[in-house]
Protein backbone atom coordinates (compact mmCIF):
# COMPACT_ATOMS: atom_id res chain seq x y z
CA UNK A 1 0.00 0.00 0.00
CA UNK A 2 1.10 3.46 -0.90
CA UNK A 3 -0.13 6.80 1.77
CA UNK A 4 0.00 10.07 1.21
CA UNK A 5 -0.34 12.09 3.93
CA UNK A 6 -0.29 16.39 3.64
CA UNK A 7 -0.80 19.16 6.22
CA UNK A 8 -2.47 20.75 3.14
CA UNK A 9 -4.75 19.72 0.33
CA UNK A 10 -3.22 18.51 -2.59
CA UNK A 11 -4.29 18.54 -6.19
CA UNK A 12 -4.19 14.82 -6.67
CA UNK A 13 -7.14 12.78 -6.55
CA UNK A 14 -7.15 11.70 -10.19
CA UNK A 15 -3.61 10.41 -9.79
CA UNK A 16 -4.29 7.76 -6.96
CA UNK A 17 -3.54 4.38 -7.90
CA UNK A 18 -5.30 1.68 -6.37
CA UNK A 19 -4.20 0.42 -2.98
CA UNK A 20 -2.95 4.26 -2.19
CA UNK A 21 -4.43 6.19 0.07
CA UNK A 22 -4.35 10.31 0.47
CA UNK A 23 -5.36 12.31 3.58
CA UNK A 24 -5.32 15.73 4.09
CA UNK A 25 -4.84 15.72 7.88
CA UNK A 26 -5.41 19.59 7.53
CA UNK A 27 -9.59 18.76 6.96
CA UNK A 28 -9.09 16.22 9.93
CA UNK A 29 -10.11 15.56 13.60
CA UNK A 30 -7.23 14.97 15.38
CA UNK A 31 -6.32 15.61 18.84
CA UNK A 32 -2.62 15.94 20.54
CA UNK A 33 -1.13 12.91 22.10
CA UNK A 34 -1.48 13.45 25.76
CA UNK A 35 1.03 10.78 26.58
CA UNK A 36 -0.81 8.11 28.36
CA UNK A 37 0.41 5.46 26.85
CA UNK A 38 -2.68 3.83 26.92
CA UNK A 39 -1.98 2.35 23.62
CA UNK A 40 0.81 0.39 25.24
CA UNK A 41 -0.77 -0.73 28.47
CA UNK A 42 -4.40 -0.81 28.72
CA UNK A 43 -5.49 -1.22 24.74
CA UNK A 44 -2.61 -2.81 23.00
CA UNK A 45 -2.22 -1.25 19.40
CA UNK A 46 -5.09 1.37 19.91
CA UNK A 47 -5.25 4.83 20.96
CA UNK A 48 -7.83 5.78 23.55
CA UNK A 49 -8.04 8.84 22.05
CA UNK A 50 -10.96 7.49 19.06
CA UNK A 51 -10.95 10.30 16.48
CA UNK A 52 -9.41 10.43 12.37
CA UNK A 53 -6.13 9.18 13.95
CA UNK A 54 -7.07 5.86 14.32
CA UNK A 55 -7.91 5.42 10.81
CA UNK A 56 -4.34 7.06 9.83
CA UNK A 57 -1.74 5.19 11.45
CA UNK A 58 -3.05 1.39 10.53
CA UNK A 59 -2.81 2.82 6.98
CA UNK A 60 0.93 4.09 8.24
CA UNK A 61 1.96 0.32 9.67
CA UNK A 62 0.81 -1.29 6.42
CA UNK A 63 2.42 0.86 3.72
CA UNK A 64 5.64 -0.22 2.08
CA UNK A 65 5.66 3.69 0.54
CA UNK A 66 4.80 6.88 2.54
CA UNK A 67 4.71 10.58 0.91
CA UNK A 68 4.78 12.61 3.89
CA UNK A 69 4.34 16.70 3.09
CA UNK A 70 4.48 19.39 5.76
CA UNK A 71 5.55 22.71 6.57
CA UNK A 72 9.16 23.07 8.60
CA UNK A 73 8.97 25.16 11.70
CA UNK A 74 12.22 25.33 13.73
CA UNK A 75 13.74 22.21 11.78
CA UNK A 76 11.02 20.00 12.51
CA UNK A 77 7.80 19.56 11.34
CA UNK A 78 4.83 22.17 11.76
CA UNK A 79 1.86 21.43 13.77
CA UNK A 80 -0.27 19.29 11.59
CA UNK A 81 1.84 16.83 10.50
CA UNK A 82 3.60 16.55 13.99
CA UNK A 83 0.33 16.11 16.04
CA UNK A 84 -0.28 12.82 13.47
CA UNK A 85 3.15 11.84 13.88
CA UNK A 86 2.65 11.37 17.73
CA UNK A 87 -0.65 10.21 17.59
CA UNK A 88 1.25 6.73 15.79
CA UNK A 89 3.04 5.36 18.58
CA UNK A 90 0.46 2.65 18.83
CA UNK A 91 2.17 0.83 16.21
CA UNK A 92 4.96 0.34 18.25
CA UNK A 93 4.93 -1.49 21.69
CA UNK A 94 6.28 -0.33 24.89
CA UNK A 95 8.87 -2.75 25.22
CA UNK A 96 12.47 -2.30 23.82
CA UNK A 97 15.48 -3.61 21.87
CA UNK A 98 18.71 -2.95 20.16
CA UNK A 99 18.13 -1.61 16.85
CA UNK A 100 21.58 -0.30 14.90
CA UNK A 101 23.17 -0.40 18.01
CA UNK A 102 21.02 2.24 19.91
CA UNK A 103 17.61 1.18 21.91
CA UNK A 104 14.30 1.74 20.34
CA UNK A 105 11.15 0.00 20.28
CA UNK A 106 9.69 -3.21 18.77
CA UNK A 107 7.65 -2.22 15.94
CA UNK A 108 4.14 -4.32 15.89
CA UNK A 109 2.92 -5.45 12.39
CA UNK A 110 4.81 -2.47 10.41
CA UNK A 111 6.17 -2.96 6.54
CA UNK A 112 9.76 -1.48 6.42
CA UNK A 113 8.91 1.76 4.14
CA UNK A 114 10.41 3.88 1.87
CA UNK A 115 9.82 7.51 2.68
CA UNK A 116 9.79 10.59 0.53
CA UNK A 117 9.11 13.87 2.49
CA UNK A 118 8.31 17.14 0.41
CA UNK A 119 9.03 19.65 3.15
CA UNK A 120 8.17 23.26 2.07
CA UNK A 121 8.57 26.70 4.06
CA UNK A 122 12.32 26.09 5.25
CA UNK A 123 13.88 29.68 5.38
CA UNK A 124 17.47 28.74 5.15
CA UNK A 125 20.17 26.07 4.77
CA UNK A 126 20.78 25.71 8.70
CA UNK A 127 16.86 24.12 9.03
CA UNK A 128 16.97 22.51 6.24
CA UNK A 129 20.21 20.88 8.17
CA UNK A 130 18.16 20.23 11.27
CA UNK A 131 15.47 18.46 9.52
CA UNK A 132 17.59 16.23 7.52
CA UNK A 133 18.80 14.58 10.90
CA UNK A 134 15.35 14.73 11.96
CA UNK A 135 14.17 12.53 9.26
CA UNK A 136 17.88 10.37 10.03
CA UNK A 137 16.56 9.80 13.47
CA UNK A 138 12.78 9.08 12.49
CA UNK A 139 14.01 6.01 10.41
CA UNK A 140 14.92 4.05 13.14
CA UNK A 141 11.50 4.72 14.88
CA UNK A 142 9.45 4.79 12.03
CA UNK A 143 10.69 1.84 10.31
CA UNK A 144 11.95 3.93 6.76
CA UNK A 145 14.63 1.83 4.81
CA UNK A 146 15.02 4.36 2.71
CA UNK A 147 14.33 8.07 2.94
CA UNK A 148 14.37 11.18 -0.04
CA UNK A 149 13.45 14.68 1.44
CA UNK A 150 12.79 17.17 -0.79
CA UNK A 151 12.90 20.72 0.32
CA UNK A 152 10.42 23.37 -1.98
CA UNK A 153 8.92 26.32 -1.64
CA UNK A 154 5.13 25.98 -0.89
CA UNK A 155 4.26 27.20 -4.54
CA UNK A 156 5.99 24.38 -5.69
CA UNK A 157 4.20 21.37 -2.79
CA UNK A 158 1.72 20.16 -5.63
CA UNK A 159 3.92 20.24 -8.71
CA UNK A 160 6.64 18.50 -6.85
CA UNK A 161 3.81 15.92 -5.62
CA UNK A 162 2.55 15.20 -9.02
CA UNK A 163 6.07 14.35 -9.99
CA UNK A 164 6.59 11.69 -7.41
CA UNK A 165 3.03 10.00 -7.76
CA UNK A 166 4.18 9.42 -11.08
CA UNK A 167 7.22 8.32 -10.46
CA UNK A 168 5.33 5.70 -8.57
CA UNK A 169 2.79 4.59 -10.85
CA UNK A 170 6.00 3.91 -13.41
CA UNK A 171 7.74 2.16 -10.42
CA UNK B 1 19.90 38.80 41.65
CA UNK B 2 18.42 36.59 38.46
CA UNK B 3 15.06 34.81 38.96
CA UNK B 4 14.04 31.70 36.84
CA UNK B 5 11.08 30.63 35.25
CA UNK B 6 10.59 26.99 34.86
CA UNK B 7 8.01 26.18 32.32
CA UNK B 8 6.84 22.20 31.25
CA UNK B 9 6.23 21.36 27.78
CA UNK B 10 5.07 17.58 28.82
CA UNK B 11 1.59 17.26 27.60
CA UNK B 12 0.71 15.09 30.45
CA UNK B 13 2.37 18.23 32.58
CA UNK B 14 0.86 17.39 35.97
CA UNK B 15 2.04 14.18 36.35
CA UNK B 16 4.73 14.35 34.20
CA UNK B 17 8.14 13.40 34.29
CA UNK B 18 8.96 16.24 33.60
CA UNK B 19 7.47 18.35 36.83
CA UNK B 20 9.70 15.80 39.26
CA UNK B 21 13.01 17.06 37.02
CA UNK B 22 11.62 20.43 37.87
CA UNK B 23 10.92 20.00 41.37
CA UNK B 24 14.68 18.53 41.80
CA UNK B 25 15.86 21.86 39.88
CA UNK B 26 14.24 24.05 41.54
CA UNK B 27 15.51 22.32 45.42
CA UNK B 28 18.78 22.73 44.20
CA UNK B 29 18.68 26.67 42.96
CA UNK B 30 20.23 28.95 45.09
CA UNK B 31 17.98 31.43 43.09
CA UNK B 32 14.71 31.89 43.24
CA UNK B 33 12.01 30.04 40.64
CA UNK B 34 8.61 30.17 39.32
CA UNK B 35 6.67 26.89 38.04
CA UNK B 36 4.08 26.69 35.26
CA UNK B 37 2.94 23.65 33.30
CA UNK B 38 2.43 25.21 29.71
CA UNK B 39 -1.43 24.45 29.15
CA UNK B 40 -3.19 25.08 25.96
CA UNK B 41 -4.80 28.44 27.51
CA UNK B 42 -1.68 30.20 28.56
CA UNK B 43 0.27 30.32 25.89
CA UNK B 44 -0.34 34.34 25.90
CA UNK B 45 0.12 34.95 29.99
CA UNK B 46 3.19 32.99 30.35
CA UNK B 47 4.66 35.08 27.13
CA UNK B 48 4.09 38.46 28.71
CA UNK B 49 5.07 36.87 31.79
CA UNK B 50 8.50 36.48 31.12
CA UNK B 51 9.81 40.02 31.11
CA UNK B 52 10.60 39.91 34.49
CA UNK B 53 13.21 36.60 34.41
CA UNK B 54 16.86 36.95 34.20
CA UNK B 55 16.11 33.23 32.95
CA UNK B 56 13.71 30.54 31.38
CA UNK B 57 13.90 26.74 31.55
CA UNK B 58 12.35 24.90 29.54
CA UNK B 59 11.55 21.73 30.57
CA UNK B 60 9.99 18.55 28.23
CA UNK B 61 10.04 15.09 26.88
CA UNK B 62 11.00 14.06 23.85
CA UNK B 63 8.32 13.21 21.45
CA UNK B 64 8.92 11.63 18.10
CA UNK B 65 12.88 12.75 17.77
CA UNK B 66 11.71 16.10 18.96
CA UNK B 67 9.42 18.80 20.46
CA UNK B 68 6.17 17.92 21.57
CA UNK B 69 3.63 19.36 19.22
CA UNK B 70 2.01 21.19 22.66
CA UNK B 71 5.09 22.56 23.55
CA UNK B 72 5.94 23.88 19.68
CA UNK B 73 2.54 25.56 19.56
CA UNK B 74 3.82 27.76 22.53
CA UNK B 75 7.43 28.71 20.87
CA UNK B 76 5.36 29.71 17.92
CA UNK B 77 2.91 31.79 19.77
CA UNK B 78 6.52 33.06 22.03
CA UNK B 79 7.82 33.81 18.67
CA UNK B 80 4.40 36.55 17.93
CA UNK B 81 4.38 37.73 20.93
CA UNK B 82 7.92 38.44 22.61
CA UNK B 83 8.57 39.15 25.90
CA UNK B 84 10.08 43.09 26.10
CA UNK B 85 13.18 41.80 28.14
CA UNK B 86 14.38 38.51 26.75
CA UNK B 87 15.62 36.00 29.32
CA UNK B 88 18.52 33.44 28.97
CA UNK B 89 16.80 30.28 27.42
CA UNK B 90 17.96 26.80 29.04
CA UNK B 91 16.56 23.42 28.57
CA UNK B 92 16.26 20.18 30.72
CA UNK B 93 14.96 17.52 27.79
CA UNK B 94 14.24 14.00 28.56
CA UNK B 95 13.65 10.88 26.63
CA UNK B 96 12.40 7.16 27.18
CA UNK B 97 15.52 5.33 25.09
CA UNK B 98 18.74 4.50 26.91
CA UNK B 99 20.80 7.48 25.03
CA UNK B 100 21.01 10.89 25.54
CA UNK B 101 22.24 12.00 22.33
CA UNK B 102 18.79 11.07 21.18
CA UNK B 103 17.79 14.23 22.38
CA UNK B 104 20.47 16.06 20.56
CA UNK B 105 18.04 17.29 17.09
CA UNK B 106 15.25 18.74 19.54
CA UNK B 107 17.92 21.00 21.59
CA UNK B 108 19.04 21.95 17.97
CA UNK B 109 15.73 23.01 17.28
CA UNK B 110 15.59 25.07 20.37
CA UNK B 111 19.20 26.79 19.48
CA UNK B 112 17.47 27.72 15.84
CA UNK B 113 14.54 29.01 17.68
CA UNK B 114 16.80 31.13 19.97
CA UNK B 115 19.11 32.52 17.08
CA UNK B 116 15.94 33.19 14.99
CA UNK B 117 14.14 35.20 17.67
CA UNK B 118 17.38 36.69 19.84
CA UNK B 119 17.23 34.78 22.48
CA UNK B 120 20.67 33.99 24.26
CA UNK B 121 21.28 29.82 25.02
CA UNK B 122 21.98 28.98 28.30
CA UNK B 123 22.60 25.52 29.53
CA UNK B 124 21.61 21.88 28.39
CA UNK B 125 20.72 18.91 29.97
CA UNK B 126 20.17 15.96 28.01
CA UNK B 127 18.57 12.97 29.75
CA UNK B 128 18.16 9.33 28.98
CA UNK B 129 16.54 6.23 30.02
CA UNK B 130 13.88 9.54 31.63
CA UNK B 131 10.79 7.51 31.69
CA UNK B 132 12.07 5.46 35.00
CA UNK B 133 15.09 6.35 35.75
CA UNK B 134 14.03 8.55 39.18
CA UNK B 135 12.19 4.95 40.55
CA UNK B 136 15.46 3.28 40.06
CA UNK B 137 18.24 3.19 42.36
CA UNK B 138 20.29 4.70 39.86
CA UNK B 139 17.83 7.94 40.42
CA UNK B 140 20.62 9.80 41.93
CA UNK B 141 22.23 10.19 38.12
CA UNK B 142 19.35 12.37 37.39
CA UNK B 143 19.56 14.08 40.52
CA UNK B 144 23.09 14.92 40.28
CA UNK B 145 23.14 16.06 36.90
CA UNK B 146 20.12 18.16 37.67
CA UNK B 147 22.02 19.66 40.51
CA UNK B 148 25.22 20.64 37.87
CA UNK B 149 22.24 22.84 35.56
CA UNK B 150 20.71 24.25 38.55
CA UNK B 151 24.00 25.68 39.62
CA UNK B 152 25.07 26.23 36.05
CA UNK B 153 22.21 28.63 35.48
CA UNK B 154 22.07 30.45 38.91
CA UNK B 155 25.56 31.31 38.48
CA UNK B 156 25.54 32.29 34.88
CA UNK B 157 28.53 29.71 34.18
CA UNK B 158 25.90 28.39 31.67
CA UNK B 159 26.78 24.88 30.31
CA UNK B 160 26.22 21.40 28.38
CA UNK B 161 25.35 18.04 30.78
CA UNK B 162 24.06 14.49 30.04
CA UNK B 163 22.74 11.41 32.09
CA UNK B 164 21.44 8.10 32.18
CA UNK B 165 21.21 4.99 34.15
CA UNK B 166 24.66 3.94 34.08
CA UNK B 167 23.56 -0.04 32.12
CA UNK B 168 24.54 -1.63 29.08
CA UNK B 169 22.13 -1.13 26.11
CA UNK B 170 21.51 -5.04 26.45
CA UNK B 171 20.62 -4.43 30.42
CA UNK B 172 18.65 -1.36 29.75
CA UNK B 173 16.25 -3.43 27.42
CA UNK B 174 16.08 -6.00 29.84
CA UNK B 175 15.10 -3.44 32.76
CA UNK B 176 12.74 -1.30 30.64
CA UNK B 177 10.67 -4.48 29.70
CA UNK B 178 10.72 -5.64 33.43
CA UNK B 179 8.97 -1.99 34.00
CA UNK B 180 6.81 -2.03 31.02
CA UNK B 181 5.36 -5.83 31.79
CA UNK B 182 4.63 -4.30 35.48
CA UNK B 183 3.21 -1.23 34.14
CA UNK B 184 0.72 -3.28 31.85
CA UNK B 185 -0.25 -5.79 34.86
CA UNK B 186 -1.55 -3.12 36.79
CA UNK B 187 -4.21 -2.61 34.12
CA UNK B 188 -4.65 -5.79 33.88
CA UNK B 189 -2.71 -6.41 30.76
CA UNK B 190 -0.43 -9.53 30.40
CA UNK B 191 3.22 -9.34 28.86
CA UNK B 192 1.60 -11.38 25.59
CA UNK B 193 -1.20 -9.08 25.44
CA UNK B 194 1.07 -5.89 25.10
CA UNK B 195 3.19 -7.47 22.70
CA UNK B 196 0.62 -8.17 20.13
CA UNK B 197 1.56 -7.28 16.63
CA UNK B 198 -2.43 -6.06 15.39
CA UNK B 199 -3.11 -2.79 15.08
CA UNK B 200 -6.15 -1.84 15.46
CA UNK B 201 -7.40 -4.67 15.38
C1 LIG C 1 4.00 10.23 21.58
C2 LIG C 1 5.30 9.92 22.28
C3 LIG C 1 6.48 9.97 21.56
C4 LIG C 1 7.70 9.68 22.18
N1 LIG C 1 8.83 9.74 21.42
C5 LIG C 1 10.02 9.40 21.98
C6 LIG C 1 11.21 9.39 21.20
O1 LIG C 1 11.20 9.69 19.99
N2 LIG C 1 12.37 9.03 21.80
C7 LIG C 1 12.43 8.69 23.13
O2 LIG C 1 13.50 8.35 23.62
N3 LIG C 1 11.31 8.73 23.91
C8 LIG C 1 10.11 9.08 23.35
N4 LIG C 1 8.98 9.11 24.13
C9 LIG C 1 9.10 8.81 25.58
C10 LIG C 1 9.10 10.07 26.46
O3 LIG C 1 10.08 10.98 26.04
C11 LIG C 1 9.37 9.66 27.90
O4 LIG C 1 8.38 8.76 28.32
C12 LIG C 1 9.45 10.82 28.86
O5 LIG C 1 9.96 10.36 30.09
C13 LIG C 1 8.10 11.48 29.10
O6 LIG C 1 8.33 12.61 29.92
P1 LIG C 1 7.16 13.40 30.67
O7 LIG C 1 6.61 12.47 31.72
O8 LIG C 1 7.84 14.58 31.27
O9 LIG C 1 6.14 13.77 29.66
C14 LIG C 1 7.75 9.38 23.55
C15 LIG C 1 6.56 9.33 24.28
C16 LIG C 1 5.34 9.59 23.66
C17 LIG C 1 4.07 9.52 24.46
Amino acid sequence: MKLILSDKPLEISTQLGERSAYFDLSSMKISNCVGCFGCWVKTPGRCVIRDDATMIYPCIAESDSVLYVSRIRYGGYDTVMKTMLERAIPVQQAFIRIHCNETHHVQRDVVPKRAVIVAYGAVDEEECDIFRRLVARNAYNMCFESYDIIFVVESMVNETVKQILDKWEKS
Amino acid sequence: MGKIMILNGSPRAPISNSKQYAEIFARFCKIETVYHNITKTNHNELCAGMSGFSDVLFVFPLYADSLPVGFLDFLKTLENNPPVNKPTVSVLINCGFLEPEQNKVAVQMIELFCRRNSYVMGSVLMLGSGEAILKTPFKYAAVRAIRNLAVSVADKHYNTFNATMPLSKKMFCLAANIHWSLYGKKFGTTKKQMQTMRIEG
